[in-house]
């Protein structure tokens, strides 16, 4: 019993420790705003985080789409109600299977990849030498990916949501013969700009600062060894995806939730 | 050459970011498509609202016409007041115009639906439309169905 | 004796493991100075302790005269820009070409021109013999050719201060050669002054000015290369004729090996 509340405790100093270290890596490499000089290595960023991602992004978001909007006008058109679909796909889309699938695969694509390549350049001590030759790291290399996290995940959502739009209509119009301009007229009466697709970028952007985080601070503090690399990747994927569905949870309560 | 080809990719990236922000503010949320054109606000009270909500359509003939821009209550007379911006100048309305809470479909969302009258004279801004039919709501109608069988 | 580097009663553990225990040392100005020991005697340790990046336990560091430790932030870049280090692993960066990685600590520092860079990158990777291999990637080129972009590259600058971890390890003899020969000649035509860590006698040997040789912690024999080999210590003389038995323990220390396996039986 004794041995449990250890093991207990020892795992929750452990989790405080990482916890601190991942709070200082992140006031290093944030603390003072961008350079000019900067910009540059942030659109390199934006390239292998955002842009290489785009494909696996579009094709989820046309199927997602699609699948959506033929679940919601076969039930709904047994109430008569499929001018609803508009609306009701907009809607999940916009508040949240855009902000949430969009994260989810951003830490599976470039979430896992930011940790590899951090990590290995950490093994063979590419950092260590860019410290010895007076270039912080933290600035050079952590604080780009995550400024290019920062800006790129909003706009993968963005594209996501927009994707997802067109595949449901190509589903539920062109194929299942819905009235265009029920679904589009039912789609503008119930989405708001700020309450729909305010919160959900809102939503975006913090699931962008979640997962870039991690995926930074889990390169940065891998043992430097094949398992331990290996392990931080995986831990990547798998602490971010839960932390963007707890987050997500608890955002849905405090935007939506009416108490 | 490499830099370049890169740049030209997280442009067209961004770009195409911002295109899916404004397609979905303005197509999908429908910003802009009221802002542009005038409008006018009127009023009317309905006994009764329920399901109702802002941004709902007006419309007349099934065309949209305007949007519920609020609902508020009267407390004193125990009915609704809901504010209806429509499009177009003053002057389109006439006076014995009569408004009616709808429904798209059985369960779909409710609307206002608006009934052209015949009157020389028009709504201006800030008028009310007196000839007003509040929203069905099931339950009274099948509690009325069962008193009246019971008769 | 005008030294550049003076480090004194320095200690430093790693975890419960004491590295370097009460050691002084100096690095005189010009000059070429190797430290030499066992494997697993610190010799790098020591190297990143003067970079800055690990702080030792007690003593002192002073560089110029100036106490390492009580550097500002600006000051400790500012001596690291003077300061070029060969690790033992060329620590190229990978997303980086052979020709970007030399340049790369000229962009960062300096404002010249792309034109200057040009030449100058060309000239430093002409010094190590692979100006032909400026638009290789860092994975396309083996152990040997790694090392040598990673030396044009610490020597970008022109630092004040070359450190050398185990440079001649893993090159062919050609490679070899040049490399004593190219540090002898930084150290000459340039006055640079350079440290070198190695275990590699013949090589540190032929270059060195002053030879330390730690082993547990301390300096166990300091002097010119010449002054080492007439040896007068056990402990040195074993290190420089490279036998197997003497006082330096070849051995991790340990439990006695007949207690190890009987013991645990």
């Amino acid at each position: 019993m004794s041995d449990l509340l250890r093991s207990i405790g020892v795992r929750f100093l452990d989790f405080l420790s990482a916890l601190g270290r991942a709070s200082l890596l992140w006031y290093r490499a944030m603390a003072g705003l961008p350079r000019w000089g900067d910009v540059a290595l942030v659109v390199k960023q934006i390239y292998n985080v955002g842009f290489m991602s785009l494909i696996i992004i579009v094709l989820s978001a046309f199927s997602i789409g699609a699948v959506l909007s033929l679940q919601f006008y076969t039930q709904l058109a047994r109430f008569g109600a499929q001018d609803a679909t508009g609306v009701g796909l907009a809607l999940v889309l916009l508040r949240e299977l855009g902000p949430v699938v969009t994260a989810l695969l951003f830490a599976g694509r470039a979430g896992s990849a930011l940790t590899a390549e951090i990590g290995l350049m950490k093994t063979t001590e590419q950092l260590s030498i860019m410290e010895m030759m007076g270039v912080d790291p933290l600035r050079r290399i952590i604080a780009p990916r995550i400024w290019a996290g920062l800006i790129s995940l909003p706009l993968l959502t963005a594209i996501f949501s927009m994707v997802a739009v067109y595949g449901g209509v190509v589903v539920a119009v062109n194929w299942l013969g819905a009235d265009p301009g029920g679904f589009w007229s039912g789609m503008q009466d119930g989405v708001e700009l700020w309450e729909d697709l305010g919160k959900g970028m809102v939503k975006s952007l913090v699931f962008a600062l979640l997962v870039t985080w991690v995926a930074v601070f889990q390169g940065y503090d891998a043992p430097p060894t094949a398992e331990g690399m290996s392990m931080a990747t995986t831990q990547t994927v798998v602490i971010s995806s839960v932390l963007v569905l707890a987050t997500d949870f608890l955002l849905t309560l405090v935007f939506y939730g009416d108490f | 050459m490499r830099m370049r080809t890169i740049e030209i990719s997280v442009g067209g990236f961004v770009l195409a970011g911002v295109i899916g922000l404004v397609f979905l503010a303005v197509q999908v949320s429908g910003v802009g498509e009221l802002g542009e054109r005038t409008s006018y606000t009127i009023q009317a009270r309905f006994d009764d609202v329920a399901g109702l909500r802002e941004r709902a359509r007006v419309s007349m003939a099934g065309v949209t016409v305007g949007r519920v821009r609020g609902i508020d209550v009267d407390m004193q007379w125990g009915d609704a007041i809901v504010t209806l911006e429509i499009m177009g100048e003053p002057g389109n309305l006439t006076i014995d115009t009569g408004a009616k809470i709808l429904t798209d479909g059985v369960v779909g969302a409710r609307y206002v639906g608006l009934l052209p009258g015949s009157d020389e004279e028009t709504l201006g801004p800030g008028d009310e439309i007196v000839e007003t039919q509040g929203a069905l709501v099931l339950e009274n109608l099948i509690g009325e169905f069962l008193t009246n069988i019971g008769k | 004796m005008d030294n550049l580097i003076e480090i004194k009663n320095l200690t430093f553990f790693r975890g419960e493991r004491m590295i370097f225990d009460n050691m002084s040392l100096d690095v005189p100005r010009g000059k070429v100075t190797a430290i030499m020991g066992p494997s697993g005697t610190g010799k790098t340790t020591l190297l990143r302790i003067i970079g800055g990046q690990l702080k030792p336990d007690d003593g002192v560091v002073l560089v110029n005269g100036k106490d390492l430790c009580q550097m500002s932030h600006d000051e400790l870049q500012a001596f690291r820009r003077n300061l070029g280090m060969l690790f033992q692993s060329s620590a190229l960066f990978t997303d980086l070409s052979v020709f970007e990685n030399v340049a790369f600590p000229m962009r960062v520092h300096t404002n010249l021109s792309e034109e200057l860079i040009r030449d100058l990158v060309l000239m430093k990777l002409n010094a190590v013999g692979l100006r032909g291999a400026r638009d290789l990637a860092p994975s396309e080129l083996s152990g040997g050719m790694a090392r040598r972009v990673a030396l044009a590259r610490a020597i970008a600058l022109d630092p004040d201060l070359m450190m050398y971890d185990e440079p001649f390890t893993g090159q062919d003899p050609i490679a070899m050669g040049m490399l004593v020969d190219l540090i002898r000649q930084l150290n000459g035509a340039l006055g640079i002054t350079s440290l070198l860590v190695s275990h590699d006698i013949h090589e540190t040997v032929s270059i060195a000015d002053q030879i330390y040789i730690i082993a547990e912690g301390k300096v166990i024999g300091a002097g010119s290369p010449e002054e080492l080999r007439a040896g007068s210590t056990p402990m040195v003389k074993q290190f420089m004729h490279g036998d197997r038995d003497g006082p330096v323990p070849f051995h991790y220390p340990a439990d006695d090996l007949a207690f190890d396996l009987l013991g645990e039986g």
